[in-house]
């Protein structure tokens, strides 16, 4: 099944942030639920095996928006097929953009593909989480394929492809996590030294630069763990850790 | 393919590679790698993800792309500042050796640190080669100089490393012709990233990556 | 296309690929015969009269570069660590890159630089220094391994510039006689020079500076 989502955030009067177009077909759906933020809300179980999912975001110069979901998305196997479910984010910020989906868990035997192609203009920012669980409680780990893209002005930033979950060629014991927690932060300010931000590490989890921010990437057996470790290494922009 | 391949991808061509562990070095000190079975792991995530990485810029250089714009690439995919500098100082160490064995006006192009991988690129096309032959000596590369590291600090039986090595190949091949086919891969191990990290702040380490 | 192959565009002389610079000098020599000790001590005495830096090549630690900071009067931007991969003599030899990066590099830190010293991590009897990589070389050995390595000789101890015996203070404390140790370099060396020295005894190392001061005004043409 094919979902279409689509949010443009444009700065209104008095500074406000403005919704010109919010609209999404299949299933999901998209609500306004604050000043600056929208959720995503499923209307069905899934995404199944083949379902594809594409979520366009513009935020224009001056805006802030914050898209968030209501729950964990569960991807599980179609039955029958092998297609993984896939869901493309494709974000313009010339504004301030948080993206911070609640965690996929991907249930045995499914395989789920998320992108994540992000353009920022002079001025964008950028937060955006991924929270990953391979298999449900007491469950084999499914599979995960996570592609981030981000540049600025056509200039890559970052471009990195992991892959967790049986059949990934290097999710290999010892080191085969079954949770996954990876934020990146840029800022307005380009020209922040790398220095500024520098490298952090702890136990199974690292923080490297990018221009303008930083990304930290944490790994292991529980998603709460890694989410603290993953926070505990952000040197500025708040990440929610679930109670 | 020529012979240049073999000079390109021979670990004793004097490039530096023989003072890099590719991770080997780290992984040791934390556990992750204790013996054959182990070192035969770390391995493949390695060949599936830098050597991946690579062997896709070492085609695209090789095929004339634009070396500036994938040096930019290359950045993208190595957030790591201590990867970063390895993979550059393995450029450098590939450009002096490479102008001198296959003298081409493309050396003249490359940044001054580039990318190990983007040199590889230009070398093979100064040499001859084709991108399919980088692709196959950067995948190639990803797996044999950390393989003999690991022969090295763990006293293995050389005989035992080789053969992992030599078993490789057909994974290696598998690498190198989808670099080629399917564009410029972007495969990360955050394990990696965390390993190069940690050792480039060890005052005792013998490797330099 | 395979470029058009013709050899004799692609090999030079050796060390011809440097044009002026300065002067690089290898100090090899086995485990502990002295080579940090010397590398401080030409440093201290030279480092009047010469622009000079130092590399080193630790097997496994900063150790030796932590110690010409603290006897050299060397500045930490004029001392570098290369790591060499388990194989000290691979850096100096067969695989000279990490040591050609290091060099360049205090090269271009220091325009005026007019010697260089590469401190190679200690090996055995048949590691020396790529003429890729220096001018001349110095073999560093101890009295205390035994009046019998001249003899067992290697391309160490017969083919550098320069062999320097070091620790004579230990001689009666070993039973070394210094004469044989003498005698038998002159035999394997075909007249290359060789030094019996203590820098224990004699720390300006000053017959191995003036050696060195030699070397350089040979080079420097008239
Ligand atoms: N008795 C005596 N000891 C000396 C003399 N020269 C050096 N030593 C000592 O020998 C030891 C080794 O000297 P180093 O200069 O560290 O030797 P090295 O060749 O650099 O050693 P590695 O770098 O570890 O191979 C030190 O404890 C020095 O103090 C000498 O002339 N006489
Ligand atoms: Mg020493």
């Amino acid at each position: 099944m094919r979902t279409d989502v689509e949010i443009v955030a444009r700065r209104g009067p008095g500074g406000r942030t403005v919704l010109p177009v919010l609209r999404a077909t299949g299933q999901l759906a998209v609500r306004r639920t604050g000043a600056t933020t929208v959720h995503l809300v499923a209307t069905a179980f899934g995404p199944l095996g083949g379902d594809d999912a594409t979520i366009r975001i513009v935020v224009e110069e001056g805006a802030t928006l914050g898209v968030l979901s209501v729950a964990a998305a569960i991807a599980l196997p179609a039955r029958g097929a092998t297609t993984p479910s896939v869901q493309r984010i494709e974000a313009d910020v010339e504004g301030s953009l948080d993206l911070r989906l609640e965690p996929t868990v991907v249930a045995a035997g499914a395989h789920h593909r998320a992108e994540l192609v992000a353009g920022l203009g002079p001025h964008g920012q950028l937060t955006v989480t991924d929270q990953v669980l391979l298999g449900r409680a007491g469950e084999e780990p499914g599979r995960w394929t996570g592609t981030t893209r981000i540049e600025r002005g056509g200039r890559p930033l970052l471009h990195t492809t992991v892959g967790l979950g049986t059949g990934e060629p290097a999710w290999l014991p010892p080191v085969a996590p079954r949770a996954y927690v990876s934020t990146v932060h840029i800022a307005e300010t380009v020209h922040i030294a790398e220095e500024e931000v520098g490298v952090a590490t702890g136990q199974d989890a690292v923080r490297l630069p990018l221009p303008g921010g930083w990304v930290t990437t944490a790994w292991g057996a529980e998603l709460h763990r890694v989410v603290r470790a993953a926070a505990a290494l952000a040197p500025a922009a708040p990440v929610r850790v679930p109670a | 393919m020529t012979a240049a391949l073999l000079t390109l991808a021979d670990s004793r061509l004097p490039a530096g590679g023989h003072a890099h562990s590719g991770g080997v070095e780290q992984a040791i000190a934390m556990g992750v790698l204790t013996d054959a079975g182990s070192l035969t792991t770390f391995l493949r995530r390695r060949l599936a993800t830098s050597g991946a990485v690579a062997a896709g810029l070492a085609a695209a250089a090789c095929g004339g792309g634009d070396l500036a714009a994938l040096d930019a690439e290359a950045d993208a995919r190595t957030p790591s500042p201590a990867l970063r500098a390895a993979s550059r100082q393995q450029g450098r160490g590939l450009v002096r050796v490479g102008r001198r064995a296959w003298p081409s006006a493309a050396w003249d192009e490359l940044p001054a640190l580039p990318h190990h991988a983007i040199a590889l690129g230009v070398a093979a096309a100064a040499g001859g080669l084709g991108p399919r032959d980088a692709a196959q000596a950067a995948a190639y590369l990803s797996v044999s100089g950390p393989a003999t590291a690991a022969q090295r600090l763990l006293a293995m039986d050389p005989l035992t490393v080789a053969a992992i090595t030599a078993r490789l190949a057909p994974e290696v091949d598998d690498v190198a012709t989808r670099a080629v086919a399917d564009g410029l891969p972007a495969a990360t191990d955050p394990l990696l990233d965390l390993l190069a990290e940690v050792h480039a702040t060890r005052k005792d380490r013998i490797f330099a990556s | 296309m395979p470029p058009d192959h013709n050899l004799d565009d692609y090999v030079d002389a050796p060390g011809a690929h440097r044009h002026g610079g300065p002067l690089r000098v290898g100090l090899g020599g086995p485990v502990g015969s002295g080579k940090t000790a010397l590398a401080a001590a030409l440093c201290r005495t030279l480092g009047e009269e010469f622009d000079l830096a130092v590399v080193t090549n630790d097997i496994y630690t900063t150790e030796d570069a932590d110690f010409l900071r603290r006897n050299a009067v060397l500045p930490d931007d004029r001392i570098e660590a290369v790591q060499t991969g388990c194989c000290p003599h691979t850096a100096i030899r067969d695989d000279i890159t990490a040591n050609l990066d290091a060099v360049e590099l205090l090269e271009a830190r220091h325009p005026g630089l007019e010697l260089v010293f590469v401190e190679s991590g200690g090996d055995n009897l048949t590691a020396s220094f790529s003429y890729g990589l220096i001018d001349v070389q110095i073999f560093v050995l101890d009295v205390a391994g035994g009046d019998k390595v001249p003899r067992k000789g290697g391309p160490g101890v017969t083919a550098a510039d320069l062999l320097v015996v070091n620790k004579t203070d230990l001689a009666p404390m070993v039973g070394a006689d210094l004469d044989v140790m003498r005698r038998d370099s002159a035999a394997v060396r075909g007249g290359k020079p060789t030094l019996l020295i203590s820098l224990r005894d004699e720390p300006t190392a000053a017959a191995v500076a003036d050696w060195v001061r030699e070397q350089i005004r040979v080079r420097v043409p008239a």
